[in-house]
């Protein structure tokens, strides 16, 4: 068992004359004194050790009336009394106490380790504070919301249980000049989060760091090199609108709106569109939905309700090459398709462009020759639910969803030979 | 107490009876705001020997009840003596409270950082106990008898006392927080155990 000293990483948390402070009570104007007639110091007051080390610690009696002895002195940790065999009087009026392999601490304000008179009455207390020195934090990942600010999350080491209190500080510096900055706001979306919410630099890369400190040391993570444009995300698209395709029992038309904090710089967005029936879980997700702000979910089920929600990743803004950082989904909306006696197969891709009523080119166009039609070629059933309801015709007898873009087979044009309504 | 009655036509009357609702009025609130802290005072007493680790919360413990500068329990005498004494007793008590509380709260900020929620209720108990004391002053103002207990308002002198204890080390500053802990409780529930002698009967 070592000799009477602690760990060698132990630090004392405070060393004052420890009768002092008691005569300070007793003197300023209290209006009775304790009654307890025996004091009793242990040292070290308030040790730090590393987990598996020792501990000898002294309690020592100063009595009245004179001649108190240490016999029938006992001691106890976290309420628990001590075995005898681990104490030993040293002499007249001390009591020592022998701990090996000691465990982390029980909470972060401190091991309790007391020492009793054989009355069981409290002569004097320490904390202990046992644990281990912090690991180096890793995993640092940044966002910027809207390019305003600077949101970070870090893991920390050893799975963070260093059974002491460690302190975690993210620092942050520009790259080629400029002072080490501390972010303030800690906790903001995690215990291991911090938010820089103002006063940053565009075009510049940041150095990001976190240092944790506790008792027994401190420990720095590597540095993350980051340009804000980098790690831009923004919010959800908002204003998302899901509507039936006039009675196509298969598609629904998905309009949402440019996140508007960003829509002056969003020239490369792209978007996301998951969708799932009502009463599932599964998601299906659209990719590739670049920056348009209309999508039309074909191949669904006739009427089912589904749920619909998007979102945004702002990448390339202002010239940025990195792939940018998806924003939060939309909340989700919901519409049913029309029903119908025929199930429609299931599908996960936007119609082509145009694929609503009056947007694109070739809808336009058709719309205009199906009107030239209606007045000089007497086809008055022609219009364009009925050139949709072609075309879900064509989707369910072709094999492949490979449709072109918006753009009508040649020789197929007039009044389409499809379901009847 | 009881409502005197008065005639209208009696100017004097009409002030004495007019005062009277609104000093019953503020007798009950009083007296409703101490037995609501004296709950709270409950609460934070569990809450704070929960996080100080055992043998805090066990029972049977008892830490030496060493005196606090400037703050004592209520004496054993304090029901024997006229009600106004112990009013004004009780309000010194309330307005040496907050200092210490904040001590406290200040020595659990650095071991117990991560318990925001004791934190926020010691901050709570010093405001509380500040409203409360005044509040009683107001009381013995309207009954004429207002004048301050033993105790003076906290000097820096006490709240240093205090914070020189605990840099004796952890466990003594664990004790004292405990031991202003239970002084809070002790006199929020005196205070209202007081009050209720004062409260009209009937309903409000």
């Amino acid at each position: 068992m070592p000799a009477g000293r602690p760990g060698p990483a132990a630090q004392s948390a405070r060393r004052p004359p420890p009768l002092l402070p008691l005569l300070l009570l007793c003197v300023l104007g209290a209006p009775r004194a304790g009654s307890g007639a025996h004091t009793a110091v242990i040292s070290p007051q308030d040790p730090t050790l590393l987990i598996g080390s020792s501990l000898q610690a002294t309690c020592s009696v100063h009595g009245d009336p004179p001649g108190t002895t240490a016999e029938g002195l006992y001691w106890t940790l976290n309420g628990r009394r001590l075995p005898p065999e681990l104490s030993r009087v040293l002499n007249a009026s001390t009591l020592a106490l022998a701990l090996a392999n000691l465990n982390g601490s029980r909470q972060q304000s401190g091991d309790n380790l007391v020492c009793h008179a054989r009355d069981g009455s409290i002569l004097a207390g320490s904390c202990l504070y046992v644990g281990l020195p912090p690991e180096k934090p890793f995993n640092i990942s940044c966002w910027s919301k809207n390019m305003k600010d600077l949101t970070c999350r870090w893991t920390p080491g050893a799975h963070g249980e260093t059974f002491l209190h460690t302190n975690y500080s993210l620092k942050y510096k520009l790259r080629w000049y400029g002072q080490d900055n501390t972010c303030e706001e800690y906790h903001t979306v995690g215990p291991h989060s911090c938010h820089i919410p103002k006063d940053l630099a565009l075009f510049t890369p940041y150095e990001i760091w976190v240092e944790a400190t506790n008792r027994l040391g401190s420990a720095r993570s590597d540095v993350l090199t980051l340009d804000i444009l980098d790690v831009v995300t923004t919010d959800p698209p908002p204003d998302v609108h899901v509507s039936r395709v006039g009675g196509l029992e298969d598609q629904l038309s998905v309009r949402w709106v440019s996140p508007p904090a960003l829509k002056d710089f969003l020239f490369q967005a792209k978007y996301q569109i998951r969708y799932r029936v009502e009463d599932s879980v599964d998601w299906k997700v659209v990719d590739d939905v670049s920056n348009q702000t209309s999508c039309r979910l074909a191949g669904l089920k006739p009427g089912t309700v589904y749920f619909v929600q998007v979102r945004c990743n702002p990448f390339g803004i202002y010239g940025s090459k990195k792939a940018g950082i998806w924003s939060e989904w939309s909340h989700p909306t919901a519409a049913s398709t029309p029903r119908s006696e025929r199930p429609g197969p299931g599908g996960g891709a936007c119609e082509p462009r145009g694929g609503e009523p009056s947007s694109g080119p070739v809808r336009r166009e058709l719309k205009q020759f199906l009107g030239w039609l209606k007045k000089h070629a007497y086809c008055s059933n022609l219009s364009f639910r009925l050139y949709d309801q072609w075309r879900a015709w064509m989707q369910k007898s072709h094999k492949t969803r490979n449709q072109d873009e918006g753009i009508l087979p040649s020789g197929r044009r007039g009044a389409a030979r499809g379901p009847s309504r | 107490m009881s409502q005197r009655e008065g005639s209208l036509e009696d100017p004097q009357a009409d002030d004495s009876v007019s005062l009277l609702p609104h000093l019953e009025a503020k007798i009950r609130q009083t007296h409703s705001l101490a037995r609501l802290l004296t709950k709270y005072a409950e609460q934070l007493l569990q809450e704070y020997v929960q996080h100080q680790g055992d043998p805090f919360g066990l029972p049977g413990f008892s830490p030496p009840r060493l005196p606090v500068a400037g703050l004592s329990a209520p004496a054993p005498g304090h029901a024997g003596l006229p009600l106004p004494e112990r009013l004004r007793l009780d309000a010194a008590a309330l307005a040496a409270l907050p200092p210490l509380l904040d001590v406290v709260r200040r020595h659990q900020a650095e071991l117990n950082p991560r318990v925001p929620r004791l934190l926020r209720r010691l901050e709570d108990a010093a405001r509380q106990a500040r409203a409360l004391g005044a509040a009683v002053e107001t009381v013995l103002a309207a009954l004429g008898a207002a004048a301050r207990g033993p105790w003076h308002e906290p000097s820096a002198a006490t709240a240093a006392a205090a914070a020189a204890a605990s840099a004796a080390g952890v466990f003594p500053a664990k004790v004292l927080g405990l031991r202003v802990c239970g002084l809070y409780s002790e006199w929020v529930s005196r205070t209202e155990g007081d009050l209720s002698q004062l409260v009209p009967e009937g309903p409000a």
